[in-house]
This record gives structure tokens, C-alpha cells and sequence, in this order.
């Protein structure tokens, strides 16, 4: 793979053979011109109707279709969508609690309080039955509701929630009736739980804050606890992209030559504005919405949690959402293209929006800090929340890192997990886990990933997303 | 040929994934040891005790690879609403319009399957069915 330096640490992926526009990769020091991401970064400069760059951030990992990192804006008229580029846990997405809460007094009820929220909120294989199954009629109000449906039934911190989160907690394009019967079957029953992999809930320390009055204003204030939870939409939007995915794969010649020979079956795409396109936005964004309620849900059982296990009032407790960003979707956004001011479909794989100062789509308590940037590391360093700039406007679409990004398989790190106690080994330095697999610790060790100050340096540096604040683990709950 | 659990199998090291690879004299036990080595991974290497035996048709394509990502979708659907998983499988048919098998399938046991991993959809990047050698290799992804 050819790369060039164009500044700092960003690369550039020269245009060649059919690709439309070229690459440009932020990188955690030069990249490896032999890592099978960036040749995805490629192939999605293949994809019809994509403007200026297929993007890809300091994350950057392999992915399918899409690298996992990857920002790709497409013309709304006449490019197209790709379901591979939202991935299949569709908004799967990172939502912070801040609270009134010491850390120093929580520290001693650190167990009590791990151990409640372990019990209170589903996690793990095929997790279900936090709530009662819904039904069809109830989960449509779902789909179309997103955060605001589990607001509306006290599942909360406070009445305000689905206004803190992106997009106000729901997308408004969605359309229940094009999720089919299957995705609903496996959704039904999993309102409220958290799932396996990397997703995660965690009890964190507001351990140091770098911008005082951004901080301020998200309300982050050192030595306080915050909650984190990560996860997304769970079997119903992974049912949603796999049968898209399968009927665009199956109807690739109906679409043209350009369509019919992209370089990877995994990036399948149809005309955004054909009808197979706009039913699969429409199922998207409904699946979309069901990712805003889980993750409302699991708020309010972990308010509920917290209450209990520390035996305080609400007020004592004070939780707010500081806000809620998806990492993987596709937006219709308008942007400044060339000059020109366009409507046009983001696809962040792996990627959060970071809308700069000033932008109306920003809630207003945050307009003039730009929009909060909840970048989760791994379960034994830290995190960060960083703030969105214009020049994330300008250069990414408004778009920024959304992790760490993974740096060994997950075989690799079972291979260097064996024997050891990572359970064992992060109570040494006072994180409290509790998993519902030894694998999964092992899996998602603290070495099986990049050292996210690393990633968030380099967006930083870009000047894409500015430092905030760092957070880091007491307590930690994995699937 | 039938063939049950377990079924050698390779991994490809995929970073945010897992990948597998198989291989056989034909594209049908190639792809039999597919679906076993899809059973593996959901059970976590664990032995499955067979309780029914069905025979699972689909439509297929484009290609072999896209018959053999369609056999490992239905039986993903089956294990993630009914917690089933294939403790033998028997390829009857593989072409580019679809696949036909015979699957025995054991139920998921939340002690005995802990440690087996949360597959949560197949995907088509470096899907594989094609001759290679002497042989057959076939392929696959799966988001966990």
C-alpha cells in the first residue's frame, strides 16, 4: 500500500485504479503498509458518490467491508449506502452519567455497588428479560420513539435525558414496518441489557480534567463518579444490517457496473435514493432508535441500582446524562463541501460525530464548548471526553475517533491471557470486574488494545477534538 | 459425508472478530466442517449432545461463497433465537442458487457452553468456497 505524510499524523492513500477520491488515515505514529485496514480504507473510496476522502481514524483496525474507524459522506442524490458502513450493531454508541457522587466515599461500597448493577442489568451471551418482552405493538412505539419511549416510562435520571443525547435520542426517518419479523424475534426480549464483546458498563473516576471551563460546562468535576455504558441495538439491528447486506449483495447488478464490482462483497451498496436504499435507512434508523432505548433502559435500571446499593436519595445521587454519541451509523448531515454547503450521508464505522462550537445540531448547554466526544478505552486504563472543533468540520465531516481500537486478535490475547488472573490483576489496582466469562477478560485485556491517550493525542494534535477530561475505572461490569 | 464435532478448523487472526478456515476433498465437506467450526466457536470448544436432526434448505449465491454465508446465516438466526447449535451437519447440495444439509442439533448450555463465544452475525468479507489445490477451502467471518 503507497502512503504519503501530508502533516503531522496524517496519511494520505493515493487515488488509483477506480478508487473515486483518495484515502487520508490519522495514525498512531506511521502506519503499516501491510495492515489489511488501510487497504479497506480503499476500497471504500470505490463506493459511488463519496466527497473528498474515504476517511479513516487513529482507531483504524480491521474490520469487513468498511475498517472499523472508517468516515465515508456520500452525495444524498446520487451516492450511495452501504449497510456494511454502519456494521451490524447498528448505533451501537457510548453514553456517560455524570453524578453528585466522591469517588472516595463510593470507593468502600465499590463491591455493593459493582455487584448490584451486575445484578440489576442483563449482560452476556443471548442476554434478555431486563423488562417484560415487548410486544409488536409496543416495540414499533420503540423503534419509532428511541431514548424518549423509556423516558416517557421512568426509566431515567432525569426528565431531560433524551435531549442530552445526539440527535435528541431519535432518528426521525425511521420506519418500523421495514424491520421484519425475524430482527423483532430476536430483539424483543433484549430491551435493557447490555450483550458481550466489548461492551461494557462502568463506575468511573472523574480523574483529571484538562479544559476547566468545557469541563464546566459538561459537568464534569473532578473526583466525582460517572457511569459509562457501551452497547448498541443488540440481535435486532445485527438481524436488520445481515439481511440488507444480503438483499443489496443479491441485487448488485440491478444498480449499474460500478455497484456490481465493488472490491468486497461486505461493502454491498444500493442508490441511496432507490427504494431498497431508503428501506434499509428507514430499518437503520429504526434499529437506531432501539439502541437509544437500551440504552435509556439501562439507565434507568443503573440509577435505580445505584440508589439502592448506596441506600441515597436521588438528589444525593444527582445523575444527569452528560450526553449519548452513536459510533455506528449513517446520517444525513449537511456539510460544507468545496464551499458549498451540501446535503450529504455520513457513514461512521467506528467513528462519533464531534460537531464543532456554535453548531445548532449541539445541545444548547454545550453550543459553545462543541459537542461532548465519549471516547471509552480499555477496562483497566482510562477514558476520555473531548469536545467537538470547527476544524472536525472542515477536515473529517465532523467526525472523530471512537475508542481505542483492538491491536491483537482476540486468539492473541486468550494466548497471552493464559494463566494469568486478569481479574486478579486489575483488583490489584483497585478495579472491581465482574464478568460473565473468564474469556471475556482475557479478550479484552488492557495489551489486547491501543493505549487510547495515544488515539486521542493524535486527534487532538489534529485539532479534530480537544482534551476535556480523563476518566478512569472503579468498577467495571463486562458481558 | 456426515461429520460431527469436533472438526479441525483455522484461525485467520482477525483483530476485531473471528475468522475460520476449513478445508475438505469437496465443497461439501468443506463446508460441513464450516458449520461445525461455527458450533465450536459457540460452544466454546465444548462437546454438543444432539437432540433433533433437521433438514435445512436455503437460497443461495452470488457464488459458492455467497451459498455457504447464507447456510451460516439461518443457523446464527437458529442459535440466536432458539439457542441451537449443530453438533453434526451433512452437505447434501452447494451451488451458486443455494445449500441443502442435514444439521443435528444440541441446545446451548449456559454452564457447559460458557466460555463459547457470542456470535452475532456472519459477514461476507473473505467469505470463501473455491477449490484450492487438490481441495476445497471455505471461509468465513463472524461478528462477535
Amino acid at each position: 500500500m503507497k502512503l504519503r505524510r501530508i502533516e503531522g499524523d496524517l496519511w494520505e492513500i493515493p487515488r488509483e485504479g477506480r478508487m473515486r477520491v483518495p484515502g487520508r488515515v490519522y495514525s498512531v505514529g506511521p502506519p503499516a503498509p501491510d495492515d489489511p485496514a488501510l487497504q479497506q480504507v480503499a476500497n471504500v473510496a470505490h463506493l459511488p458518490g463519496i466527497l473528498r476522502f474515504s476517511l479513516a481514524m487513529p482507531d483504524i483496525h480491521w474490520g469487513y467491508g468498511f475498517p472499523i474507524g472508517g468516515v465515508a459522506a456520500m452525495d444524498a442524490e446520487h451516492g450511495a449506502v452501504s449497510p456494511g458502513g454502519v456494521g451490524y450493531d447498528i448505533n451501537c454508541g457510548v453514553r456517560v452519567l455524570t453524578t453528585a457522587l466522591e469517588a472516595e466515599d463510593v470507593r468502600p461500597r465499590l463491591h455493593a455497588v459493582t455487584a448490584q448493577l451486575y445484578r440489576d442489568i442483563p449482560t452476556g451471551v443471548g442476554a434478555k428479560s431486563a423488562i417484560p418482552r415487548l410486544s409488536d405493538d409496543a416495540l414499533d412505539e420503540v423503534l419509532a420513539g428511541g431514548a424518549r419511549w423509556a423516558v416517557r416510562r421512568g426509566f431515567a435520571a432525569a426528565s431531560d435525558d433524551a435531549e442530552r443525547c445526539e440527535e435528541g435520542g431519535r432518528l426521525s426517518g425511521a420506519d418500523p414496518s421495514a424491520v421484519s419479523a425475524r430482527a423483532r424475534t430476536r430483539g424483543a426480549d433484549q430491551l435493557g441489557t447490555l450483550g458481550s464483546g466489548n461492551h461494557f458498563l462502568e463506575v468511573d473516576r472523574i480523574a483529571e480534567v484538562y479544559d476547566p471551563v468545557v469541563a464546566e460546562a459538561f459537568g464534569l468535576v473532578p473526583g466525582r463518579v460517572a457511569i459509562q455504558i457501551h452497547t448498541g441495538s443488540r440481535g435486532l439491528g445485527y438481524q436488520v444490517c445481515d439481511e440488507f447486506v444480503a438483499e443489496i449483495a443479491a441485487r448488485r447488478g440491478e444498480f449499474g457496473e460500478d455497484y456490481a464490482t465493488l472490491p468486497d462483497p461486505q461493502l454491498a451498496a444500493a442508490p441511496i435514493a432507490s427504494a431498497l436504499g431508503q428501506r434499509y435507512l428507514g430499518a437503520m434508523q429504526a434499529a437506531a432508535n432501539f439502541a437509544w432505548a437500551n440504552r435509556q433502559v439501562m439507565t434507568g435500571l443503573a440509577v435505580r441500582a445505584l440508589l439502592h446499593a448506596l441506600a441515597i436519595s436521588e438528589r444525593e445521587l444527582g445523575a444527569r446524562v452528560l450526553y449519548d454519541v452513536c459510533h455506528n451509523v449513517a446520517k444525513l448531515e449537511e456539510h460544507a463541501v468545496d464551499g458549498v454547503v451540501r446535503r450529504v450521508l455520513v457513514h461512521r464505522k467506528g467513528a462519533t460525530r464531534c460537531f464543532g462550537p456554535g453548531d445548532p445540531r449541539v445541545p444548547a448547554p454545550y453550543r459553545a464548548a462543541g459537542q461532548p466526544v465519549l471516547i471509552p478505552g480499555d477496562m483497566g486504563r482510562y477514558s476520555y471526553v473531548l469536545a467537538g472543533t470547527a476544524r472536525a468540520m472542515a477536515d473529517t465531516f465532523g467526525s472523530s475517533c471512537h475508542g481505542a481500537g483492538r491491536l491483537m486478535s482476540r486468539g492473541e490475547a486468550l494466548r497471552r491471557g493464559r494463566g494469568r488472573s486478569i481479574a486478579r490483576e486489575l483488583a490489584a489496582r483497585g478495579i472491581e470486574v465482574i464478568a460473565r466469562g473468564k474469556k471475556t477478560l482475557a479478550e479484552e485485556m488492557s495489551e489486547a488494545y491501543k493505549d487510547v491517550a495515544q488515539v486521542v493525542a493524535v486527534m487532538d494534535g489534529a485539532g479534530i477534538s480537544r482534551l476535556v477530561a480523563r476518566l478512569e475505572p472503579m468498577g467495571v461490569i463486562k458481558g | 459425508m456426515r461429520l460431527s464435532l469436533p472438526q479441525p478448523y483455522e484461525d485467520l487472526g482477525h483483530t476485531a472478530d473471528v475468522g475460520v478456515r476449513t478445508r475438505g476433498a469437496t465443497a461439501e465437506e468443506a463446508l460441513a466442517r464450516l458449520v461445525l467450526a461455527f458450533a465450536a466457536l459457540a460452544a466454546g470448544g465444548a462437546a454438543v449432545a444432539a437432540e433433533r436432526e433437521e433438514r435445512v434448505a436455503v437460497e443461495g449465491g452470488p457464488g459458492l461463497a455467497g451459498s455457504a454465508v447464507a447456510l451460516l446465516r439461518e443457523l446464527l438466526y437458529r442459535l440466536a433465537t432458539e439457542a441451537l447449535v449443530p453438533a453434526a451437519c451433512e452437505v447434501l447440495r452447494v451451488d451458486a442458487a443455494g445449500t441443502e444439509a442435514v444439521v443435528a442439533f444440541g441446545r446451548r448450555d449456559p454452564v457447559l457452553h460458557a466460555e463459547g463465544a457470542d456470535l452475532k452475525a456472519v459477514t461476507w468479507h473473505a467469505a470463501r468456497l473455491e477449490r484450492e489445490g487438490a481441495g476445497w477451502v471455505a471461509q468465513a467471518v463472524f461478528d462477535i
